[in-house]
């Protein structure tokens, strides 16, 4: 969790890196005689890698009720049988689209850089799903060019493999097995309303506590109650937060920007951070500040609710996607038209709108 | 009664006792009544699996796996304990061929071998070149995993377009490296033909067959066609991998395959 890209594998003899430069090599070839305009995706180790799964970026619950409720062979009977048509948008999708918008600004400032997002489909379908998959793609033009299905196997080894930066899913097992394994995840939500978005900039909102710092905080507030937690925030406001799944995210997109930052294109960056926390301005949201400061990170808006209810702010920001850890928080986001991602991590899990869902396990 | 239209079987996969047998490490080794146990062991394990289920699913089936071995220039006493060893641990080998190194190619092609399987990366490619069906015996199988028998092919072999092989000669590759694709692709697919079938007879659950598609430098357009192509020919592979360029050893250690189709490709050096 502590570096964007994992550290290379120690599969760097000669014989393997000679390998991999004919594999890039003849990549390229194939993207060259393509005789079309379409880019050739980056190195995936200069590369912020966002995996998603098929549920994340296509709209299957129709498809996902014949999986449960028929057999796995009628499921994927069903998929091919309506191979050509193709699926409609899913959660992740304008998220997606906001994503190859950057790309393409950045390919335009950069044209040799390899620093671009990479998305790759990573799913636990059957490859015969692939080819609707594939097909649906096709129709919305996405540049998504690196799958993985998986055909029944868990993804998390194939997460790692495909150096995953971040992972979305509609599995919450999944989502909470890849953030114990230390790559940042969330769970998707479709929201119950569907608001405009824009398609010139990537706008990303992250809650603080448990998502970009560790929930070390949250703790104090749910055992001891908001009076001890002012104090102690007050107390260690020059001490930072311990980091939090989705700090490295948020890491990846500011080395992004600092791209546009650095040919002048800061007023006109396609990406555009935001902080949504309950925390208030006048207390413990300075820690919060110092903290990402101490990290050299930036964020573009900093939002202290001091409690308040967070969804109207959010439909004011209209976020490709918002991340916290509170299924509270998400709910209420959703309700009323942001797209939300459930973050697993933390004691907030264990908490339901402020009360403990189960009995205090013994502290590690 | 026997179904004849089942009768399109044995599929005849061929080993190198020096891949069945380590015997780097015979001087080390405390067990003196058989040869120790070499890479292509886990793999022959997953295929007297596969054998077993299809049996047991229809005992008259005539489509199974049968291997031989192929000994090139060993001595007598090498021979005999070649022999011992496989009756020591229970394999089943059709037949044992002992040849000299000059006599692979042929012992392969009159033997209707429809698969020559190999570590050696110089040896897949020779056989390739002359159009034996061949392919790589990954050496880094899981030593615990004897109940499925992982087949990997090569989306890019399969899915690339003539033109964009042709193009690969400005990449650096030769214009043999080049055939030797093509040839590949003719020879996958009399092997995907017959896999194909045998995976029909299981489910797409608890199938002791598993296939999978690599596409390592096409695109997605590369790896659809592959999957199209496979399913023509009667396979519908359970996995697919796409990477576009991105390095595939990491996803091999996922997989862990036995048998990797590659057709010469990923040992380019």
């Amino acid at each position: 969790m502590s570096e964007i890209k994992p550290k290379e594998a120690p599969a760097a003899d000669k014989k393997e890196a000679t390998t991999e430069e004919k594999d890039w090599a003849a990549a390229k070839a194939h993207f060259e005689n393509l005789k079309s305009t379409k880019p050739r995706p980056p190195k995936p180790k200069y590369a912020v890698t966002i995996a998603v799964s098929s549920r994340s970026l296509f709209d299957m619950v129709a498809e996902r009720k014949i999986f449960e409720e028929e057999a796995l062979e009628k499921y994927v009977q069903h998929q091919q049988e309506h191979e050509n048509e193709p699926l409609k948008p899913g959660p992740a999708f304008p998220f997606v689209k906001a994503l190859i918008t950057v790309n393409e600004r950045l390919r335009n400032l950069y044209p040799d850089s390899e620093e671009l997002f990479d998305i790759v489909l990573m799913t636990n379908n059957h490859a015969q799903v692939g080819v609707r998959l594939m097909n649906s793609i096709n129709h919305y033009d996405l540049t998504i060019e690196r799958f993985c299905m998986t055909g029944g196997q868990s993804p998390i080894e194939y997460l790692k493999a495909y150096m995953t930066n971040l992972y979305l899913s509609k599995d919450s097992k999944k989502v909470q097995e890849a953030i114990e394994e230390g790559i940042a995840a969330a769970i998707m939500f479709k929201p119950d309303v569907e608001t405009q978005l824009s398609d010139t900039q990537l706008r990303v909102a992250f809650d603080g506590d448990a998502v970009l710092f560790s929930d070390e905080s949250e703790i104090i507030v749910k055992q001891h109650g908001l009076d001890t937690f002012f104090e102690h925030e007050k107390q260690y406001e020059n001490k930072p937060l311990a980091q939090g799944p989705l700090k490295c995210f948020l890491e990846a997109l500011g080395k992004l920007q600092k791209k546009f930052y650095a040919k002048n294109e800061r007023l006109n960056c396609p990406i555009r951070t935001f902080l949504v926390t309950a925390r208030s301005a006048a207390s413990s949201g300075a820690r919060v500040l110092k903290t990402l400061r101490s990290w050299g990170l930036e964020i573009d808006e900093a939002l202290f609710l001091a409690g308040a209810p967070k969804g109207p702010l959010l439909l004011k920001i209209r976020p490709h996607i918002f991340f916290d850890d509170q299924m509270f928080h998400i709910e209420g986001a959703k309700e009323m038209g942001t797209i939300a991602a459930h973050v697993p991590y933390g004691i907030g899990q264990k908490y339901n709108k402020g009360k403990l869902t189960e009995p205090e396990k013994q502290q590690k | 009664m026997e179904d004849k239209k089942n009768c399109t079987g044995p599929l005849m996969i061929a080993l190198q006792y020096n891949d069945l047998f380590d015997l780097d490490s015979i001087s080390t080794s405390t067990d003196t009544d058989a040869l120790p146990k070499g890479r292509a062991f886990t793999f022959m394990k997953a295929v007297q699996t596969v054998n077993e289920r299809l049996v047991e699913q229809n005992k008259s089936d005539c489509l199974l796996f049968e291997v031989i071995l192929i000994s090139k220039e060993c001595s007598e006493e090498i021979k005999t304990k070649i022999v011992e060893s496989v009756k020591h641990y229970g394999l089943e080998i059709g037949k044992f061929f002992f040849c000299k190194k000059e006599e692979l190619i042929n012992t392969l092609q009159s033997n209707k071998v429809k698969l020559f399987l190999s570590t050696e990366r110089d040896d897949v490619y020779e056989a390739l070149h002359t159009g034996i069906p061949a392919a790589l015996l990954y050496d880094q199988a899981d030593d615990h995993v004897f109940n499925q028998l992982t087949v990997i092919f090569s989306g890019d072999v399969i899915g690339f377009s003539e033109d964009s092989l042709d193009g690969l000669s400005e990449f650096g590759f030769s214009e043999t490296q080049i055939e030797t694709i093509k040839t590949a692709k003719i020879c996958m697919k009399e092997f995907a033909v017959l896999i194909g079938q045998m995976r029909r007879r299981f489910g797409q659950e608890n199938s002791p067959l598993c296939t999978c598609v690599l596409t390592s430098w096409g695109s997605r357009n590369v790896c659809a066609s592959a999957l199209k192509t496979l399913r023509e020919w009667g396979l519908d592979v359970d996995e697919a991998f796409c990477l576009a360029g991105a390095p595939c050893s990491p996803i091999l250690a996922v997989v862990k395959p036995h048998i990797l189709w590659d057709g010469g490709l990923l040992n380019m050096s």
